[in-house]
Parts: structure tokens; sequence; C-alpha cells
């Protein structure tokens, strides 16, 4: 049997790792030593009694919270996904299946959300998660719209809370399908599709191209703090912005709408800007609304809420540029409008 | 300093607001906030970004060379510093700030019954047990009241321990309160209020606004002029209580 001599560079390289471990213990105490210093600071803080602000500016609190909280499981649940798309999924597994015309192919991606159920605020992560895999800006874009509409938590609870009336349900697929299709078509025109990202992803994207860095934990760990750093402060601030005006702009006036054709589809698709709610429950949200606004104007709600508000206006403002989501919103919101118009006319 | 905000700015919220969310789910106040069929779904997702953000500290102590970022101009420095301590004070205000929910002045703004309730709620009464009709809460009666004011059907039903917070009446606010709750489909951002209105002249000099009562009596024609509603509950009893531990209905 072999002996193995321990020379001393072995030793030395032995203790080195061993203080490595030590150093990565003493790090990982750090960290639930913090997380436990945060809860022990909500407790404390819980008995203070109300803090006396007023109405309003409680309300604005009460209601940003509440979009934090809400979209928190869905956020770390896009990066959870997008991490396992970059790093964990053979890159070959999601272009072989695909179709090679540029149709097709985007036809495909858009039916993504059937296999990948995040609501829209999870696919942000996605989305970026699938330009650096290789699929190019335009084919992100129609998995971004398409994905919160056409994935299997949004039909059911569609279909639960409208069943086939007024064509509404059929109406949101095809509308979510078709004008995923047509954005990404007309945007597979752009002569430079990379000037339609922020200048940062398209460097970032520039920087990763075929190299990987450490082993895929490390791969793993480094996606979640570069994800969570860029989407965590959008998250936040879009949900301040999205109380804000709901604590602004009184419900009345919109409600006042509803019973116009026209009007109703234009009030609806207001709101959903504002409410920013997440596509897995608008349905629900919007039911109550159902007796007093026509179908269209539902439909137009079902349809523009999930791709534009408030909230991922600030959140994809960290993959896109500017120029373009107001490419985007406009022409989503014209296409919404035109499917809502049809909808209470025709059918 | 920019390296280290932009690398940890995200890590920090994330961990701050996944602990803010498993002690409000300890507590039993993510019902504030949220529908309680998520609240699984959430201490799950929160627990996972827990042991990421661990993680994340842990690999921090590791000596290798991190990746390059791309290279920030200066306004887009002041802009992403800008926004990381905006985001940092919101959400060292949700780790300070007791948990709250939605006031009257909301309910005003989206004015109180301004969307149909349950719409069954009319069917299921008239069929309805008195012990049933005495569980019935302010979703239910306010769904009936939307469909009718004929007083005869409301003969044998009278209101029982009735639980809300006060809002006064817009049209009739010396005379008329609402007993009122926000419904809550998904979330607090969804809330919307119900109310059913009491007849109860001088109330503000017993109950402040937003302050929670347990009503009892029984439905009358409005003897409030001023007020649009053509039903009123006359109470036998109006008492101060207080908020519930669950105070949306869902």
């Amino acid at each position: 049997m072999p002996v193995a001599l321990e020379t001393p560079q072995t030793r030395e390289a032995r203790r080195a790792s061993r203080r490595w471990g030590a150093r990565h213990l003493v790090a990982a105490g750090l960290g639930l030593a913090g997380i436990a210093g945060l809860i022990a600071l909500r407790a404390t803080t819980a008995g203070a009694g109300p803090a006396g602000l007023p109405d309003a500016a409680q309300d604005l609190i009460t209601l940003a919270t509440s979009v934090i909280i809400e979209s928190l499981p869905f956020i770390v649940l896009g990066i959870a996904l997008s991490i396992l798309v970059q790093v964990w999924i053979p890159e070959q597994w999601l272009l072989r299946i695909l179709p090679r015309n540029p149709w097709g192919r985007r036809a495909a991606i858009s039916l993504f959300g059937m296999f990948l159920p995040v609501c829209e605020c999870g696919n942000v992560p996605l989305a970026r998660g699938i330009v650096r895999r290789g699929f190019t800006v335009p084919e992100s874009m129609v998995f971004l719209l398409a994905a919160p509409i056409l994935n299997p938590v949004t039909i059911l609870t569609t279909h639960a809370a409208f069943g086939f009336d007024d064509g509404i349900l059929v109406a949101r697929l095809l509308g979510g399908f078709l004008i995923a299709n047509v954005l990404g078509w007309l945007f597979s025109l752009h002569p430079e599709p990379e000037r339609l990202l922020t200048g940062r992803f398209a460097e970032q994207c520039r920087i990763d191209d075929g190299h990987q860095h450490g082993t895929r934990a490390e791969q793993t760990i480094d996606l979640f703090v570069r994800e969570s750093s860029i989407l965590m402060p959008a998250l936040v601030i879009g949900a301040i912005v999205a109380g804000a005006v709901q604590v602004a702009v009184p419900r009345d006036v919109l409600v006042a709408l509803g019973s116009d054709p026209l009007w109703s589809v234009l009030a609806m698709m207001a709101l959903a800007f504002i409410i920013s709610v997440c596509s897995n429950v608008d349905a629900f949200f919007i039911l109550p609304f159902a007796s007093t606004f026509l179908p269209g104007s539902i439909v137009a709600f079902l349809v523009f809420g999930p791709i534009i508000d408030i909230k991922m206006l600030a959140l994809m403002r960290t993959t896109y540029a500017a120029r373009t989501l107001v490419q985007v919103t406009v022409i989503v919101a014209l296409l919404s409008a035109v499917l809502g118009l049809v909808v209470n006319y025709v059918v | 300093m920019w390296s280290s905000v932009q690398r940890w700015r995200g890590v920090a919220l994330i961990g701050a607001i996944a602990a803010v969310a498993i002690w409000l789910a300890v507590t039993g106040q993510l019902v504030l906030y949220i529908h309680p069929r998520y609240i699984v779904f959430t201490v799950v997702m929160a627990a996972i970004a827990l042991v990421l953000v661990v993680a994340a500290v842990a690999s921090a102590a590791s000596r290798r060379a991190r990746d390059p970022e791309a290279p920030a101009s200066r306004r887009e420095r002041v802009i992403g510093l800008l926004a990381a301590a905006t985001a940092g004070v919101f959400v060292i205000g949700m780790l300070v700030l007791p948990p709250a929910t939605l006031s009257q002045a909301t309910a005003q703004q989206r004015q109180i019954n301004a969307t149909a309730a349950d719409l069954d709620a009319l069917d299921e009464a008239a069929s309805a047990d008195d012990a049933a009709v005495a569980r019935f809460t302010v979703r239910e009666w306010s769904g009936i009241l939307r469909q009718t004011s004929d007083l005869s059907f409301f003969a044998d039903k009278p209101v029982t321990d009735l639980v809300g917070f006060v809002a006064p009446d817009p049209d009739a606010p010396e005379d008329v309160f609402y007993v009122s709750r926000f419904v809550i489909t998904c979330c607090a951002v969804d809330a919307q209020p119900l109310g059913v209105p009491v007849h109860l002249p001088g109330w503000q000099e017993r109950f402040a606004v937003d302050s929670w009562v347990s009503v009892s009596g029984s439905f009358v024609a409005n003897p409030s002029e001023a007020s649009q509603q053509p039903l009123v509950v006359e109470p036998d009893a109006v008492e101060a209580v207080e908020q519930p531990s669950e105070p949306y209905l869902f």
C-alpha cells in the first residue's frame, strides 16, 4: 500500500483549505446573525403602537408593502428558474427543440410560459436569462409578453373567474399570443437589436459571451447576487410609485366611464396600468367590475395589464432601453385597445 | 463604495424583505398584505431567498476573481445610488413601522360598495336559516342590499354582531356610518371596500372613524334624507371591539 508522503507543500495546502473552509463558515454565521438581527429588530419595533402617520401616507406604505410582499415569491421563483436555465440546463436543450423559421421560432417561444409558470415579475429575470443564453432580443420580448398570459396558472384562474362567458378567456389567450408575436416581428425588423437593451445589460451580455467562471455553485450565487441587485431596487421603487398613484387617483373617476364602449376600454387599461396586480390573479380582481364594465374592456384589462403596468415598466427598465419601452407600451396599448373594441362591438 | 453598493444592494434588500415576510407569517400578520392562499408559497420562497442570501454572504469570503462588471458612467452611478437609497429607506420603514391595515381614507377613495360583491348572496339568504343569517358578514349583507331594497325580505333577518370599521357616509356624515370591511382577492392592492349603512345620529361622539365596532339591529327604511341609501340598520346595540386578527375578508 503506497504511503502518502506529506511534503511541506501539501501540508500547507491542507492548512490553507481548512482556513478557507473556516472563513466561509464565519461569513455564513455573520449572514445568519444579520438575518436574525433584522427579525429581532422587526419584532421589537412592532409593539411601538401606531406610527401616527396621516391616513394617506400610512395607506401608501401599506399598499406598496403589499405589492412588494406579493411579488417577492414570484421574483425569487423567477431568479431561481433563470439560474436553472442559464447554469444548469445544457444550452442545446432549449435551442434544439425550436423551429428554424423565425415565425415558428417566435410562436414556440411564446408558449414557453406553459412550462415556466411565473407571473410577469418573475418573467423579467427569465427574459434576461434567455438573452444571455443566446436568444435574440425580439425573442426575449415575445417570451416576456406572452408568458404571463399563456401559462397554466393564468388560464386556470381566468377560467375559474369567467368560464367561457362573453369570449373573455378565448380573447385573452388569442390576444396575448397575437400581440406578443406581432411585437416580436416588428422588433425583429430592427437593424441593431442590441440597441433595444440598456447599455449596461448589453455590455454584460458581451462580457458573458462564451466564458463561464467558477463552479456551477459559484455561478449560481453570482447570478443570484447580480439579478437581485438589479431587480430589487426596481421592484421597491415600482411598488412605491404604484402605491402613490393609487392613493392619489380616485377610483370613481374610472368606474364612471365603465359603460361606454370606447371609454370603458381606455378606463380599464388605465386601471390595469395603475393597479400592477399579477397576471395569475388579475381575473379575480376584475371579476367584481364585470357587472359594470363591458366585456371588451375586461379583455383589454386582462391583456394589457400583464404586459404593461407601473411595476413592470420599472422592472423592464433594468433590461430594455427607455425608448424601446415607450415603443412597446404604445404598440401594446394600441393593440389591446383594438382587441377590446372588437370584442365590444363585434362579439 | 460604488462597487460594493452595486454588489450588495439586492442581497440586502431581498434578505430584509424575506425576513420581514417570515416574521409577518410567524406572527399571523401576512394576511394584512396578501390572500391566505399565498402564505405557504410566500414563506417557502422567502426561506429559499434567505438560504441564497446566506450563501452569497459566505461566498464573499472567497478570494476568487469576480466576473468583470460593465463600467458605469457617473450619471448611472448617481441614479443607481439614489435608487438604492430610496429602496433602502423604504425597506427600513418596512422593518420599523408597525404593520397596519388600510384605513377608511382608502375606503372613501375607492368608494364603498362601488363594485358588486357577492351576487349569490341574495339567493343564499332567501333559503338560509336563522343561524346562517346570524353569521352573515359585511360581504353578504352588502351583496343583498345591492340587489334588493324590499323591506319585507329583511323582516325576519336581523343583523347580529356585524363587525367592521367605521367609515362615514359621505352624503350624511352626521347620521349614518358604514360598518365596513375590505375584500381581498390577491393582496391589499386590490382591496375593495364594502359596507352596510347604520343609522345612528351623533355616532361621532361615541366612535372614532376607523375604529372597529360590532353592530346588532334590523333593517329599516332610511330616515336620513341626505343619505342615498334606501335601507339602513337601525341598531339595537353598537359596541366598540378590537380589530380582528384577519381584518380583511377573502
